[in-house]
């Protein structure tokens, strides 16, 4: 083992011949929250989808470099493999409309035969949706369909349904951007327990370097398409050295 | 401001319409509405004359000539005609059913197969192509039945009544290929691409986050599909829905390969009827009977009806699903 949950090596990404990610390396050691940061349009959210192969499904995308996954290349996986190790929560909610709470919680499970019965399937709803701290105000009704949630709800059921298939890394795309000051704070103790409590290791795109701070470990700064500053991240928030970094923290990027 | 207008008896009238409130709302409406309206009027009037050309029929039989089996034609006795539809609506209806479960599975993967596994290139050609399917006239299918599809069905058909007899669909012996079956098939073919029509465009409305979702959970190419189908089931029920009535409707290709023989059987390899081929074979000599035509035009009538019901039933469909999903119930 190397010790590290997730590897990024020279990773090079083009989208429809424009070059967005210009050789990224980064490393997530196990149980720990990496921040990526930077500006709009520099390919965070891109970046997640290389490393769970997501880009595989957009013709125009070209991947180049390593990702490993607990030291396995994510190209000697099959793609479904890496996406159910590696799962991804999006921008805005998006939980599947015609399905029941429960039910958006029970996919992936039932799809990788988690659980061999309904009582085992329960437990693991129930597990996913205490993790994403909405059980409490779901446990009454679990049938009903997503659409009388809030929306920091629905993102929170996002959560729990990619939790469900018991994944080893969490990739989360800016989860609290569109949701609430109260759920945002929730999502972010979620996600600080789970790691502390479920080993889980967590790349976590955020604009808030506030944000980042109280939540990661390890902060990375992506900038142009490359890595311009990484470390622990209290040391990167309070003392960049980079002028770039130091730019976007005080807002001005 | 506003300018004061005096308001005539018919502006006074179409402010009342909801919604309706400028002079722009009111030229509007008034643009639309003899259109709309005359439609509504022509099909009214169509089931008026239905409803009436039916009457001397029902009068005389009642409720037999729906429920009735023997269908007798006697010229210049009037005493002596006696018309029982229910082999053509029984023929219609299953006919119609054994289409729509074959288009179901069909018209599904029809649009995944589009929408999906399709490289990008071919898709173009491959959809104008089943759109000239739907485009076809009828009688292209009924020709196409006739001469290939109802001789290459009938050793299929033999096989079956010979070696799973003891299923009663394929109790009887085919003695031609003109069959229940050969119409369910040719019906199918025929209906499929506008069911896979409503289906594909649903399923291309898909959002691009959705699938996401659901690839990024480490479901496989297959299981994505199922899961987005899953999403979109009011629209393959409301494509289905039109399967069935183009089915139902079908009347040249269908007494091409049907057989026409009015018999009731759940024998799929027997020779059958429906209501629309018995009015476009027997219409013609209607004219020498006295209730022949009478019978004809109730015939219409249920097929009416039955188109009506299955729609009905879809739209019910839809709006529960809406209500489950949308979660506006209640
Ligand atoms: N499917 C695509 N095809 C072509 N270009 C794309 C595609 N998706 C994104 N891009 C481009 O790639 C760049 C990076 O986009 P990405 O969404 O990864 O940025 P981001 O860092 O997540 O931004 P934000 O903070 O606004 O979410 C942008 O310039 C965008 O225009
Ligand atoms: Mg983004």
């Amino acid at each position: 083992m190397t010790g590290y949950a997730l590897d990024v090596r020279d990773l090079r990404v083009t989208l429809a011949g424009k070059r967005i990610l210009d050789g990224v390396s980064f490393r997530c050691p196990e149980g720990t929250v990496t921040a990526v940061m930077g500006p709009s349009g520099t390919g965070k959210s891109t970046m997640l989808r290389a490393i769970n192969r997501l880009l595989d499904l957009n013709p125009e995308a070209r991947v180049e470099g390593d990702i490993l996954i607990r030291g396995r290349s994510v190209w000697d996986m099959e793609p479904y493999e890496v996406r159910r190790r590696a799962t991804m929560v999006f921008q805005d909610p998006n939980p599947f409309p015609h399905m029941s709470i429960y039910d958006n919680v029970a996919v992936g499970p039932r799809l990788h035969g988690l659980a061999r019965s309904k009582q085992e399937l329960d437990e693991i709803v129930r597990w996913a949706l205490e993790r994403a701290m909405l059980w409490d105000e779901v446990k009454d009704r679990l049938g009903d369909p997503p659409s009388k949630l809030s929306g920091g709800q629905r993102q929170r059921l996002s959560l729990a349904r990619a939790l469900a298939v018991k994944p080893e890394i969490l990739l989360l795309d800016e989860p609290t951007a569109n949701v609430d000051p109260v759920n945002a704070v929730k999502i972010e103790e979620a996600i600080r327990s789970l790691v502390r409590e479920e080993g889980i290791t967590v790349v976590f795109v955020t604009h808030m370097p506030s944000q980042a701070v109280r939540v990661s470990d390890y902060l990375v700064f992506l900038y142009g398409g490359r890595v311009v500053e990484q470390g622990p991240s209290r040391e990167v928030a309070l003392n960049p050295s980079n002028p770039l970094t130091e730019k976007f923290f005080r807002g001005e990027l | 401001m506003t300018r004061r207008v005096s308001r005539g008896p018919l502006s006074r009238l179409l402010r009342r319409v909801r919604g309706v409130r400028s002079r722009d709302d009111e030229r509007f409406l008034l643009l639309h509405l003899p259109a709309g309206l005359t439609l509504l009027l022509v099909i009214l009037a169509m089931l008026g004359v239905f409803i009436a050309y039916s009457i001397p029929i029902i009068s005389r039989e009642g409720l037999h000539v729906f429920t009735d089996t023997t269908w007798r034609a006697v010229e210049g006795d009037p005493q002596a005609e006696w018309y029982g539809l229910l082999p053509a609506i029984y023929g219609s209806v299953y006919t119609s059913l054994i289409a729509v479960l074959i288009a179901a599975p069909l018209s599904v993967s029809l649009a995944v197969t589009l929408e999906e596994l399709t490289p990008r290139r071919l898709r173009g050609s491959l959809s104008l192509l089943t759109d000239l399917m739907a485009a076809t006239p009828t009688i292209i299918y009924g020709l196409w039945g006739l001469a290939f599809l109802a001789p290459h069905m009938y050793p299929i058909l033999s096989w079956l009544s010979n070696h799973a007899s003891w299923i009663p669909l394929f109790s009887k012996h085919p003695s031609s290929g003109y069959t229940i079956a050969t119409a369910g098939v040719l019906l199918a073919v025929m209906s499929t691409p506008f069911a896979a029509a409503v289906i594909r465009e649903a399923y291309s409305m898909i959002p691009l986050s959705i699938r996401e979702a659901a690839y990024s959970l480490g479901a496989t190419r297959l299981e994505v599909i199922r899961i987005l189908l899953g999403m979109i089931k009011p629209s393959i029920v409301a494509g289905l829905a039109l399967a069935f009535a183009r089915a139902i409707g079908e009347t040249v290709a269908v007494s091409l390969v049907i057989g026409n023989s009015m018999t009731i059987t759940p024998s799929v390899t027997d020779s059958g009827i429906t209501v629309s081929s018995l009015i476009a074979s027997q219409f013609g000599n209607a004219g020498f009977y006295h209730y022949m035509a009478s019978a004809l035009f109730a015939g219409g009538l249920v097929i009416f009806a039955i188109g009506l019901a299955v729609n009905v039933a879809a739209v019910w469909y839809m709006k529960k699903w809406e209500e489950k999903v949308v979660g506006v119930a209640s």
